[in-house]
């Protein structure tokens, strides 16, 4: 039983890492309709600012720093990207996106080196046993997991409110449901698109922060972020608790094929479950488990 | 305290006021839910505004012995109103706010009305359309000053501006208000209630302080009911219903109104009072369980087949457990416990009936089906008999003792004879003083040893419970000389979802016939998921599948009617849908939604010469009112269908096989 | 032709035409239009265009579909630039704006095709009416400290009364694309009267709806000009409703103004008359 708990605990806080970047995927989807493809590029280049910026600085300025670094990104992109596209199809944002994933990807490493840098935030790293008497040679955890997991359920609860609670969450919404609607109520849209981009790309600095943290920050962060693609297919697209919970699922899910399935067929599982999860999930429930589904009344 | 020296057995509601005010002046007495955010009222707040409401009425020239004519949806200002009147020794004089001008014209009229207060501008207008017929009418007051702003009438007046009036007034004279109030007598008429009468003009049912306050009493005993139960107000006040367990409880045992935002968000206020003590007619159980069906069927087939699996749970041993009994296995309890959870206990909730301690209907018979389904999800769901003339309580079924089809046995201190034409016959502390004005009608309503001719035929069963079978008079004969009890009938088709109304035709005939009204919305749905398209009522009326699910409805009907000799013989022969819903607008039903069956007959004669002749259709006029009072004219072409009638003893045969 | 046929033929009449007699004072012209003339590519869509609108007045521009009714309405709006003409608003020559800067003058529409957020709530769709009116920052709102809950809640209450007005309550929580057609309209309204603007643009309001509808639309468009003394413009091109109702009436044909003034004018307008029974169907 303890080896089996481990590696689900394990499991999901691979899942709170993937749901964090997922998190950032689903606030522009919802307010803007655009699936924006730099979303990991926005981790690595908020991650490498932060990292660099701690090495000359208190971590707390750091962290300011490199949140306004991010609200300056996202009104970068408003202005010379997203304004000059308002009303065209999405799959031309979304190309956008692509454009811009690739600057980002470009930009971070020009601006603050191209070495693996590391993130101490004076996380506890030794793991821990736990639970001794209850099993047989007790639970190994990882401490500085559980404190991630935290900060991510504080920042979605934060998130949260944020959109069902204030004047400004409501102008999201409405933003996302009619951007035509909400501009005749005098919602202004470019203001609106600069701070949906700037609240991702906080969320991006805090997924940065923790994953630098663990794995130092490094270009494959892109590579891994693009594991939230798949989890946002199971979530839903515009659903936060669906990134959070689709996060959970992928992160137990392929550890539990790793240790329990490789054996059988192979090693490498991990690399891919995820993908065919999402696959089979576009078969069956197109709109994901918390996705909104789309009926058209005739 | 001098307040509880005059209390003893001289009471009166204004002296129960009193005594809240005093014994419980900081609990809620009265909440409404305004702006979207519920407003409570304690007991001693309603006192002072009570007190200056009168004294504002008192200045404005009402006294003693005046009428009040209340006319709205249930808001606290006009509940206290009535209280005002009260106080100053009046009758209060409640309407039905839907009734059209005209309708409203009579009992205005007939009780003299001198003061008139109103909810809104809808109301007022109203009344100023009447002016002219009913020019006793002085002062008009109005609770929502919405779109009055310029109306120059002088007999209009803004509530505020009474209360501010009274305020002064009171000044003026600081001891009128009790004075008034110790003079009021228990035997003083208490309310007017005009009954809508399923026949002729309206008549004012005058109802004393004593027989109100004992009834409420004999009630609070027979359920426990106590300051702690909490109901929702939302029938309407001129129904004798309301005044007694809404106004009347209230002031007996210091329980919390509460007055809903609107008309309707009924069902959203109910789910956020949740009510302990619950009255409804038939028809609104009935709705309730039709959305709850329509809901159900839109759920996922995971839910579906819980509520199913659920349901069949709760009426196998729902009833059984509800009613104490024994004898049932512990693992049909525990899948109780887990329906409770799952099923039950939410739906309850989302329904606001998940406090229901009590909940009463009344006024129609209600179905086998929709009685069972309440019940068995644990609403102490009871029927009860009664009518205005005998504040309604006559026969209730006990808690733990329901036996569905009866009304239950006689309440206590009621008692209840049959006549020899079957006529069930009433006596009891609750009777009415007399029909306002009517000595005549009140004489030939109340025999010389007292006792209330109700109108209605029924016979016990063999545990002394009551059951009704019709009106008197309706009951009639076949040519053959057979038994014919239309209403009877007519109940057993309403109690398919997809009628909604019937009206059975057969005195004196050969044979019987009905008219009948689809529901709408049941049969919309039920053609949606055949995918039939329809353009609107009267087409869907008139779908040859609709005729052959209904013919299906009382092909059923026809079955249960041979397995009784008795009534073998009135099996429906013939049937027409009608193409429109009857509507009291039209007059077709009366404001409590019982069918004016003569009226109807009158109306729609071509329809019943040809339900009596072997034609296969019908073409109809019928003139309809639309809600502002224009009326237009409606043609229909109507089918005429046909339904197989069983012989006894292949009645017995299809049962069996069945 | 007789104003009679017209009567006739202008659809259901649905209002007793005095059902608020002794109504507000009617002020000051509030907005004027001078020779306006908008053209699209070639096509004039309005030429030469002058009439004003007073005070808490119901001014009605009418017109046969394709009249240039719904260009005139976002001239005033600011959607569409005329080429040629003035507009003065509040007695102050109008420059060139935006939508956006002339609903923070106080001027709020709704539209022909329910322009609201169908996925949000009533309530919710209300509270964006208000967008323009709230004064906390983005920081304070998301901490929701303070002066951003005042604010909220202040917000809230004045929803909420235009809630009771249009007697919604019973759909206060339902997402707006679930209601029918009709109420969505009425909900249009509350978004726009939730900006409590001085002027109120309605884009055919009585479009698509039932006879109660229609009644129930004209009783709120009365009461907000009653009650609030909103200056009220509306464009309609069912001639029956807007004659009971309106205080002064336009009539565009072809873009060009055939008709200004009193119903009865209008009605009796020889112009006025060809335009409309000329597109009899």
């Amino acid at each position: 039983m303890g080896p089996f708990i481990e590696v689900v605990l394990g499991g999901l806080m691979a899942g709170v890492l993937y749901s964090l970047v997922a998190l950032g995927f689903v606030l522009i989807y919802k307010a803007s309709g655009v699936f924006n493809f730099a979303q990991g590029a926005m981790v690595l280049l908020a991650a490498l600012a932060f990292a660099r910026f701690s090495e000359v600085m208190p971590m707390p300025v750091a962290f300011m720093l490199s949140a306004l670094m991010m609200v300056g990104v996202a009104f970068l992109i408003e202005r010379l990207v997203l304004r000059h596209l308002v009303n065209q199809e999405g799959i031309i944002l979304f190309l956008a996106t692509f454009g811009i994933t690739y600057f980002l990807e470009g930009l971070g490493p020009q601006l603050f080196g191209d070495n693996i840098y590391r993130i101490d935030l004076g996380m506890p790293k030794e793991p821990k046993i736990i639970l001794e008497n209850m099993f047989d040679g007790g639970l190994l955890i990882n401490l500085e997991d559980f404190i991630a997991a935290g900060i991510a359920a504080a920042l979605v609860t934060f998130l949260a409110i944020f959109f069902q609670k204030t004047a400004t969450g409501r102008a999201l919404r409405a933003v996302a449901d009619d951007h035509q609607a909400a501009q005749s109520v005098g919602i202004p849209l470019n203001r609106i698109w600069v701070i949906v981009w700037s609240v991702s790309g906080f969320v991006a600095l805090v997924a940065g922060m923790i994953w630098g943290s663990k794995l130092g920050v490094q270009f494959s962060l892109v590579l891994i972020a693009l594991k939230a693609i798949p989890v946002v297919i199971l979530g839903g697209f515009t659903s936060v608790p669906g990134a959070i919970v689709g996060g959970l699922i992928i992160g137990v899910g392929e550890k539990i094929a790793e240790v329990y399935l490789g054996p059988i067929i192979g090693g490498g599982i991990e690399n891919w479950f995820a993908y065919v999860l999402a696959l089979a999930f576009l078969l069956i429930r197109p709109e994901g488990l918390f996705g909104e589904r789309h009926i058209d009344r005739v | 305290m001098t307040v509880s020296a005059t209390i003893g057995d001289a009471i009166t509601f204004p002296r129960l006021l009193e005594k809240h005010a005093v014994e419980r002046g900081n609990r809620p007495a009265i909440r409404e839910k305004d702006l979207g955010i519920w407003q409570t009222y304690t007991w001693s707040q309603v006192r002072e505004e009570v007190e200056a409401l009168a004294g504002g009425m008192a200045a404005l020239g009402f006294k003693r012995g005046d009428n009040l004519a209340v006319i709205g949806d249930n808001r606290p200002r006009l509940y206290w109103a009535m209280m005002a009147a009260q106080c100053l020794g009046g009758v209060p004089v409640p309407l039905y706010q839907d009734a059209v001008a005209q309708e409203m014209v009579y009992v205005l009229q007939d009780a003299d009305i001198k003061f008139a207060i109103v909810e809104d501008q809808e109301q007022v207008d109203k009344l100023l359309e009447v002016l002219l017929q009913c020019a006793g009418i002085k002062h008009l007051v109005y609770d929502d000053s919405r779109g009055l702003r310029n109306y120059l009438q002088p007999q209009l007046f803004s509530y505020e501006r009474l209360i501010a009036l009274g305020r002064e007034f009171n000044i003026k004279h600081p001891a009128y208000f009790r004075e008034q109030i110790a003079e009021g007598k228990p035997d003083d008429v208490a309310v007017m209630l005009y009954t809508s009468g399923t026949t002729g003009k309206p008549k004012g049912v005058s109802h004393t302080h004593t027989a109100l306050i004992h009834t409420a009493r004999v009630l609070v005993k027979f359920d426990g009911i106590s300051e702690h139960d909490e109901l929702l107000c939302y029938l309407p006040m001129a129904w004798v219903g309301d005044f007694l367990y809404s106004y009347g409880q209230s002031y007996v045992t210091g329980l919390c109104l509460n007055c809903p935002e609107s008309s309707d968000t009924v069902m959203q206020c109910l789910c956020e009072i949740g009510p302990t003590y619950y009255f409804a007619p038939p028809r609104v159980y009935e709705n309730i369980l039709t959305q709850v069906m329509i809901r159900i069927e839109d759920a996922n087939p995971l839910k579906r087949r819980m509520f199913r699996y659920f349901m069949d749970v709760a009426r196998r041993v729902g009833i059984k457990i509800l009613d104490g009994k024994s004898g049932i296995s512990l693992i049909d309890r525990m899948l109780y416990a887990a329906g409770e959870l799952m099923v039950y206990g939410p739906l309850k909730n989302v329904l606001g009936l998940s406090r229901i301690r009590v909940a009463y209907t009344g006024g129609e018979a209600i179905g086998p089906d929709l009685f069972n389904f309440y019940r068995s999800m644990g609403i102490n769901l009871k029927q009860l008999y009664g009518m205005t003339e005998t504040c309604v309580t006559v026969c209730m079924q006990k808690s733990g003792d329901v036996k569905l089809g009866t009304v239950g046995p006689p309440m206590p201190g009621v008692e209840v004879r049959l006549a020899e034409s079957g006529e069930v016959l009433v006596r009891s502390q609750g009777m009415m003083k007399e029909y306002h004005g009517q000595p005549e009608a009140t004489k030939s309503v109340i025999n010389a040893e007292g006792f209330f001719l109700t109108g209605d035929a029924g016979f016990f069963d063999a545990d002394g419970h009551l059951i009704i079978i019709d009106r008197a008079k309706d009951v009639g004969r076949l040519a053959d000389g057979s038994l014919f009890a239309p209403k009877y009938i007519e109940n057993k088709l309403k109690f398919f979802p997809y009628i909604k109304e019937a009206v059975a035709f057969g005195d004196k005939r050969d044979q019987v016939t009905a008219m009948i009204n689809i529901d709408g919305a049941a049969l919309g749905d039920w053609a949606e998921r055949r995918n039939l398209g329809y353009s609107g009522y009267a087409d869907l009326a008139a779908k040859l599948e609709v005729y052959a699910l209904i013919s299906e409805c009382i092909e059923k009907v026809n079955l249960d009617l041979a397995a009784d000799p008795k009534l073998a013989t009135s099996q429906i022969a013939r049937f027409v849908i009608l193409h429109k819903e009857l509507d009291a607008d039209d007059g077709e039903l009366t404001r409590t939604r019982k069918v004016r069956r003569n009226i109807i007959a009158e109306k729609y004669a071509v329809i019943v010469d040809a339900l009596y002749s072997d034609v296969d259709h019908c073409e109809i006029e019928a003139a309809m009112k639309f809600e502002d009072g224009r009326s237009g004219v409606v043609r229909a072409d109507l089918r005429i269908g046909s339904a197989k009638t069983v012989v006894g003893s292949e009645a017995a045969a299809g049962r069996k096989a069945a | 032709m007789s104003a009679a046929v017209l009567a006739n033929n202008s659809g259901d009449a649905v209002l007793e035409t005095d059902l608020n007699p002794t109504r507000r004072k009617i002020g000051e012209v509030i907005l004027a239009l001078e020779n306006i003339s908008l053209a699209f590519g070639g096509v004039q869509a309005l030429s030469d265009i002058s009439f004003d609108v007073r005070e808490h007045e119901i001014r009605a521009i009418i017109g046969p579909n394709g009249a240039g009714k719904s260009s005139m309405l976002n001239v005033i709006n600011g959607v569409y630039h005329p080429q040629q003409g003035t507009i003065f608003f509040k007695g102050e020559k109008r420059q060139q704006m935006n939508p956006h800067k002339v609903a923070s003058q106080g001027v709020a529409r709704t539209f022909q095709n329910i322009a609201l957020f169908k996925g949000m709530t009533v309530l919710d769709n209300l509270m964006t009416g208000r967008n323009l009116m709230m004064k906390t920052g983005i920081l304070q709102q998301a901490l929701y400290w303070g002066a951003a809950q005042r604010e909220e809640l202040a917000h809230r209450a004045k929803v909420e009364e235009i809630i009771e007005f249009l007697e919604i309550q019973a759909i206060r929580k339902t997402p707006v694309g679930r209601l029918p057609y009709g109420m969505q309209k009425r909900v249009e309204l509350g978004r726009a009267l939730a900006a409590e603007p001085t002027m109120l643009l309605l884009d055919e309001p009585m479009a698509g709806m039932n006879v109660e509808e229609k009644q129930d639309m004209c009783r709120f468009v009365l009461d907000v000009n009653a009650e609030f003394g909103m200056t009220i413009v509306l464009i309609e091109h069912d001639m029956g409703v807007v004659m009971d109702i309106s205080d002064r009436v336009v009539v565009l044909d072809y873009g060009k103004k055939i008709g200004d003034g009193e119903p009865d004018e209008v009605r009796n307008n020889q112009a006025v008359i060809d335009a409309y029974l000329g597109v009899q169907h």
